[in-house]
């Protein structure tokens, strides 16, 4: 890769930070206005309830696509930290192939399902539910894409990252 | 031949009078169908059932009107306050020419078979202020809890009151607390949550006619032979019919037990509440997708 | 259950996919997918039943909140303040730090619903004062922060508490309560264990604080100290709702941090919700694929098989616990909690439901139980993140946890068998249960 493209690359992963975060203050601005308009004014809103839950969907799914590192996730891996960086390849691929496989297998029916969606909307913000829904797509295809750069990389003979505890929050 | 399997879905729990007469249905159609039923939404969540029967991964469930409105707007006139006068009204509708044009309307457009309208009882407002309540005005100020959703928020307002959405499951809390004012229900769903425990009242608005729809997807429908078809829709109607009934019955007991203990039950100006609820109604957008003549026709039923 | 069936297929491919390292979101997805193809079903489920639960369970919004206030809390001086506190209230002591650690905990448990939060933490700001001139080992001064963590999620407020709810429909705010009594319980445990060994081997005690410095120092702190009355007052005076109080918690922890000490830049703060953003978001697909895989579970009415299977063996509640108990223990010595809690345990709720066992009892029951797994090995999340905070080794760090973890499965029994040990705090309350 050419520094330009790692320029870019890197750009592109800070502006999807900067959604990252901007998903999460909505969660958290939305639901302070809930309780400001509630408690406070004596006036309660809906609208405040969807936006935030909503926007947690979107964090969650955008987030998982574009944010989340490698050491960030959440993995079973007492097997997988144990053995030889040579076997920790051959799971990478292993797993990696079947993911990007089920996921290919089931996308067409996902678009399918997003694009049906379009009969209904969010009732407050009044946004046809195929938009808002099409983050899951959007989720699979990126996750498609990484697995298949980590399988490719293991291939090359990178073994991949291992989960690093201390920086997860998960409990 | 196999016998078709069934899955059935809904959002009331395990031991709801209406999973009784579910539980009842499967019994009688045993040597003809497998039914499957899921009960308390975890199959599919609250007011996703309708999508999952027309894209055909559930045949059979409950959904609710409010639902069929989001995608057939023609049908939230089946979604106001003060639309049917009680469980026979609601039933003698569905049976009615202008009730099978609106299930036929949700058949074509929608592709799901409507069988019967499923009581669980009449929504009447369950205050915790002691204030008497005559008239809507006397609702001003007074934060309602009603379900989430623009539809659910507006009958809110059409009662007078001051409309809160908020979980179901965290409006004991909310009535104890004082987060909310009250809370519509029917009477079975009162005693159930225990919200008598921590309201002081009961006003018999009876504002409207709880109710879903016993719906088929139309390609499990179409699947089926016709005497399939007629053994189901028979006894899908002796089973719904029998939830009613059950329903009537115990509404009336718990009005009697909600004095015993200690809430004043009372009917406050009905007609004063209809009349300002059809106003509100008539003079929102929801009307306007409203089939022409309906309303009228079902006042005349 | 045959061999070959979809459902142990399913089975077979989220645990081979996840043993060899796929994250556990992912290889439940991927699992369940495979189902839906085996079945000939709609593959399009996956993407519903994540996209739906997502937006339907409103209680779920509890946990990016919780999440935020706590890394919220972690930035700045807050933590040092609190420390400084629970120094001059038990540092005096017999193995001072020891004491300090277990009662920060108990402090910073009022204020957050996060365990690894408080080990990663405030953990590595306490691991740092007890090792310092080699006063305490580093093994030592790890696993009594892991343990001590333990009891962060069972005081008030809770994430686990928040997921028990969304899958068994229990109150959270009567959840929340019940732990309230159970968590000071753990925690005095924690420092009796802490005193015998400290006697024993002669830990030293630090230099006691003058009394005229205590109030500037509780002064310094009782911003932070207000948190949790904040948090449960809101609460239980009705002016929020649980998920709301998460809200406020974060609020909080902002406006202290930012405003009142000022010692947070607007980089630090946008690091803070950054690192917030992707903790949600990793816990937030594992949770996504539990929902997935839920459905798979209730299609093939595993939860009703085994409520027959062990209504068969007409068990008593008590028995029906101590199974649950057992069972839990040892899938969390192997299991990661949320898992469980999401994919396990409503397996076990409806028959809980049948034998009349109080969902708040039940509920608090198994939140201990999971928390206790978080120290368990192999697989104790805790004690990977405190090995690595202390530059420890796993095996001393797990020597030195072993009479904590006997200390707080004991108070796991206790509260198995007298349930009013749970109970007694939320009937206070109002609860009618
Ligand atoms: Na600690
Ligand atoms: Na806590």
């Amino acid at each position: 890769m050419t520094m330009n493209q790692l320029r870019l690359l890197r750009w592109m992963k800070r502006r999807a930070e900067n959604v990252a975060v901007a998903l999460l203050a909505t969660v958290f601005v939305s639901f302070i206005l809930q309780i400001l308009f509630r408690y406070v004014l004596g006036w309660p809103v809906g609208w405040t309830l969807e936006v935030s839950t909503l926007a947690w969907m979107w964090l969650v799914l955008w987030g998982a696509a574009f944010v989340v590192t490698e050491r960030d996730e959440i993995r079973f891996d007492i097997v997988y930290s144990a053995v030889s960086r040579r076997t920790r390849r051959g799971f990478a691929i292993v797993t990696a192939m079947a993911l990007i496989a089920l996921l290919l297998v089931s996308l067409p029916a996902t678009v399918d399902y997003v694009m049906f969606m379009k009969v209904e909307k969010a009732s407050y913000i009044d946004i046809r539910l195929d938009y808002l829904f099409s983050v899951y797509v959007l989720f699979a295809l990126a996750a498609i894409v990484r697995y298949a750069w980590l399988g490719f990389e293991a291939i090359r003979g990178r073994a991949p990252d291992l989960t690093d505890p201390s920086h997860l929050r998960d409990e | 031949q196999d016998k078709p399997t069934l899955k059935f879905a809904a959002v009331f729990g395990d031991t709801d009078i209406r999973a009784d007469a579910i539980r009842n249905l499967q019994e009688a159609l045993s040597s003809e169908f497998t039914l499957e039923p899921h009960f308390g939404a975890t199959l599919f969540k609250q007011g996703t059932e309708l999508v999952a029967l027309q894209r055909g991964n559930l045949e059979t469930g409950i959904v609710a009107p409010q639902d069929i409105a989001k995608q057939l707007p023609e049908w939230s006139v089946l979604t106001a306050a003060y639309l049917f006068r009680d469980a026979d009204h609601l039933k003698t509708f569905f049976a009615s020419e202008p009730g099978k044009e609106m299930t036929k309307m949700a058949e074509d457009k929608l592709g799901i078979r409507i069988i019967a309208p499923v009581y669980f009882g009449t929504r009447q407002v369950n205050l915790k202020p002691e204030k008497e309540i005559k008239t809507p005005a006397d609702m001003a100020g007074i934060k309602l809890r009603m379900p989430g959703g623009d539809a659910w928020q507006f009958l809110g307002s059409a009662l007078g009151a001051n409309p809160t959405p908020m979980a179901y499951s965290e409006v004991y809390t909310g009535l104890q607390t004082g987060a909310i004012d009250g809370q519509d229900n029917p009477l079975p769903n009162d005693y159930n949550m225990k919200f008598y425990e921590v309201t002081s009242q009961i006003v018999l608005t009876s504002h409207l006619i709880g109710y879903d729809l016993f719906a088929v997807s139309k390609k499990t429908w179409d699947s089926l032979t016709p005497e399939q078809q007629a053994t189901l829709e028979a006894e899908v109607n002796k089973a719904v019919d029998w939830s009613t009934q059950r329903h009537l019955e115990e509404e009336a007991k718990l009005a009697d037990f909600f004095k015993e203990q200690g809430l004043k039950v009372y009917k406050p100006d009905v007609e004063a509440f209809r009349q300002y609820a059809q106003q509100k109604y008539l003079e929102s957008d929801f009307a306007r997708d409203w089939p022409e003549g309906m309303l009228d026709k079902i006042n005349a039923l | 259950m045959s061999l070959f069936s979809p459902f142990a297929i399913c089975l077979a491919s989220i645990t081979v996919l996840a043993v060899l390292g796929l994250p556990i979101g992912y290889a439940m997805i991927g699992g369940s997918i495979l189902y839906l193809l085996v079945q000939g079903q709609d593959l399009a489920i996956a993407a519903e039943q994540l996209l739906q639960g997502l937006r339907g369970s409103f209680v779920l919004l509890a946990i990016p909140l919780f999440i935020l206030s706590a890394e919220l809390m972690n930035v700045g001086s807050l933590s040092n303040r609190l420390l400084d506190f629970c120094n001059a209230l038990v540092g005096r002591f017999r193995g001072g730090l020891g004491h300090v650690n277990v009662v920060q905990s108990v402090i910073f448990a009022g204020m957050s619903g996060s365990a690894i939060a408080d080990a990663a933490g405030v953990g590595r700001l306490i691991i740092g004062m007890m090792t310092r001139d080699g006063r305490y080992s580093r093994s030592y001064a790890g696993a009594i922060t892991a343990a001590s963590a333990v009891v962060g999620p069972i005081i008030p407020p809770s994430i686990p508490m928040v997921l028990f709810a969304l899958v068994s429909d229990a109150s959270i705010g009567y959840l929340f309560l019940g732990g309230a009594v159970p968590g000071l319980l753990m925690a005095a445990m924690l420092m009796a264990i802490n005193s015998v060994v400290a006697h024993r081997k002669g830990f030293p005690v630090e230099d006691p604080v003058v009394l005229r410095r205590l109030p500037m120092i509780t002064v310094r702190a009782f911003p932070a100290l207000m948190m949790p009355v904040i948090l449960l007052g809101g609460i239980y005076g009705g002016v929020a709702t649980p998920t709301e109080a998460a809200a406020i918690a974060a609020a909080y922890a902002f406006l202290i941090s930012i405003l009142l000490y000022r010692d947070v830049s607007a980089k630090d703060a946008y690091r803070a919700v950054l690192s917030s953003a992707r903790s949600s978001a990793s816990i937030g697909l594992m949770i996504g694929g539990a929902l997935v895989f839920n459905y798979v579970v209730t299609i093939e009415n595993i939860p009703n098989s085994l409520s027959a299977l062990i209504s068969g063996y007409d068990l008593s509640p008590l028995g029906f616990l101590l199974i649950v108990n057992v069972t839990l223990l040892i899938l969390g010595c192997l299991l990661e909690g949320i898992t469980i809690l999401l994919v396990i345990v409503p397996i076990f709720v409806p028959t809980a439901q049948a034998l009349g066992i109080d969902m708040v009892h039940f509920g608090v029951v198994v939140v201990v139980n999971l928390m206790i797994g978080l120290i368990t090995p192999p697989y104790g999340l805790l004690l990977f993140v405190v090995a690595n905070v202390a530059r420890a080794g796993l095996w001393p760090i797990m020597r030195d946890v072993f009479p904590f973890l006997l200390a707080l499965i004991a108070a796991l029994a206790f509260i198995t068998l007298v349930p009013d040990a749970v109970l007694w705090l939320p009937r206070l309350l109002g609860y009618s249960g």
